[in-house]
């Protein structure tokens, strides 16, 4: 599984953070950065629901 | 002792993150999330923003669909609940055993009709699902004047993709935008910045009416009446519970939860659909971040019972209208005069307002900031000297 971030939606609200915070983090700007794009085998269900609590979904698994 | 049942009804955020979250937590039971929509969930709030400018389609906001173990039982209503025999009865005559039923059913657009301020056959339009957004979408490309009623959160944001559609929008409500929802200062930042684009904002204490049929005009209480060729009522949303009727759920017209999301033995609730007890009594709090605290709480209750940690809502709010991206963490609406915490007009602010007990709201208007910093300014109270904040 891959993580995408759409940056012309990303507003920097940081709940995919606070739910997936092994996976991305809010950097001092409020960007977010991901730190696994290949997402490992055992945080698969939580980079699924990284993307769901995107209120603009500007987050994708593939 | 026999696998737990739990029936999820409402396939809605807050009832597809229950079903996630009972799963990551390694609920073992039985699991069925009941759902009436046609459509596979998608993202809501994204619907009044880029959905409606056509910068999204519904693929792309389509949410994940759940990948764990669960039964979904899509485009069928719940009708209603056996009590004695412990089933949800569904609308093709199906019913469903439980042992627990997490009751996510959501909210629909409330109506003037509804609150007794639209005249006899008058066809009135809401701004809620996605039929709703292509219908809007397809109009706006004839630039058609736009009247909107209510001038809360969805109001001004359909106004504001409205106007920057080219569309001539009036904003009609019994009070100044936004003023109930975010208290005084910031609400005056985002009327300055809607009048500044072209936006007539209209109110009159004494309330609104929708006047006439078909189209209807829109007629405040002093007189003044405003016609658009597509007039949109945003007057906030009531609860999905008629299929709880005679269950002996519904208390003065709402689902009731406990700081577990408990409405009854056995029986919990979240999301939109559900009435928590704040400084003001029960009430519904529709929010995104509402909707997944909520749905945490049931999970963790349905889980450890009394030993599952209480409901502690940590608001969160935002809106994007008329070039203003606000963020709030904290309490709503603010009163009085905010401490510039950091910025300006023209870098962005960071601003917060004192609760008196040790507290704080904490607002950035257009300015980027992690979510746990903004959280963290509600729990300091800086020492600044007050001032006044304009654009």
């Amino acid at each position: 599984m891959r993580l995408t971030i759409d940056r012309d939606r990303c507003e920097g609200y940081g709940l995919c953070a606070e739910t997936a915070p092994e996976l991305m983090h809010l950097d001092d700007d409020g960007e977010l950065v991901l730190d696994h794009e290949d997402v490992p085998a055992r945080s698969s269900t939580a980079a699924e629901t990284a993307v769901r609590v995107c209120p603009v979904a500007a987050l994708r698994a593939d | 002792m026999a696998r737990e049942r739990v029936v999820v009804v409402g396939a809605s955020l807050a009832g597809v993150t229950v079903v996630d979250e009972l799963r990551r937590r390694g609920f073992g039971g039985e699991l069925t999330l009941v759902g009436d929509e046609p459509h596979s969930a998608y993202n809501r709030p994204a619907l009044s923003k880029g959905f409606l400018s056509g910068a999204d389609t519904l693929e792309s906001i389509a949410l994940p669909a759940l990948s764990c173990e669960v039964d979904q039982r899509v485009g069928v209503a719940a009708t209603g609940i056996d009590g004695d025999r412990r089933e949800i009865v569904l609308a093709d005559g199906d019913r469903l055993p439980f042992d627990h039923l997490v009751i996510t059913t959501g909210a629909r657009a409330r109506t003037m009709a509804d609150l007794g301020a639209a005249d006899p056959g008058v066809r009135e339009s809401t701004f809620r699902d996605v039929s709703d957004a292509r219908t809007l979408r397809d109009r706006l490309v004839d630039r058609p004047r736009v009247v909107i009623v209510g001038a809360g959160i969805l109001g001004m944001e359909l106004a504001s993709t409205c106007a920057a559609a080219g569309s001539a929008v009036t904003v009609v409500d019994r009070q100044r935008p936004l003023r109930a929802q975010l208290g005084r200062s910031l609400s005056d930042l985002v009327a300055d910045a809607a009048i500044a684009r072209g936006v007539t904002l209209a109110h009159h204490p004494a309330g609104v009416r929708l006047r006439g049929s078909g189209t209807p005009a829109v007629e405040l209480a002093d007189g003044r009446r405003f016609e658009g060729d597509l007039v949109i009522s945003a007057v906030g949303c009531r609860p999905n519970l008629e299929w709880l009727g005679g269950t002996g759920l519904i208390a003065d017209g709402d689902v009731r939860i406990d700081d577990r999301c408990r409405v009854a033995p056995g029986i919990l609730a979240a999301g939109d659909v559900a009435a928590f007890r704040g400084d003001h009594g029960h009430r519904r709090t529709p929010w995104w971040t509402s909707a997944l605290d909520q749905a945490h709480t049931a999970a963790a209750t349905l889980l450890g019972g009394d030993d599952a940690a209480p409901l502690v809502p940590s608001p969160y709010f935002w809106t994007q209208q008329f070039g203003i991206t606000l963020r709030v963490c904290g309490a709503l609406p603010v009163r009085g005069r905010p401490t510039v915490v950091a910025g300006s007009p023209a870098e962005g602010l960071l601003l917060t307002w004192p609760d008196g007990r040790g507290g704080a709201t904490a607002a950035a208007v257009n300015r980027r900031i992690p979510i746990s910093r903004l959280r963290a300014l509600t729990r300091a109270t800086p020492s600044d000297t007050p001032m006044e904040v304009r654009r």
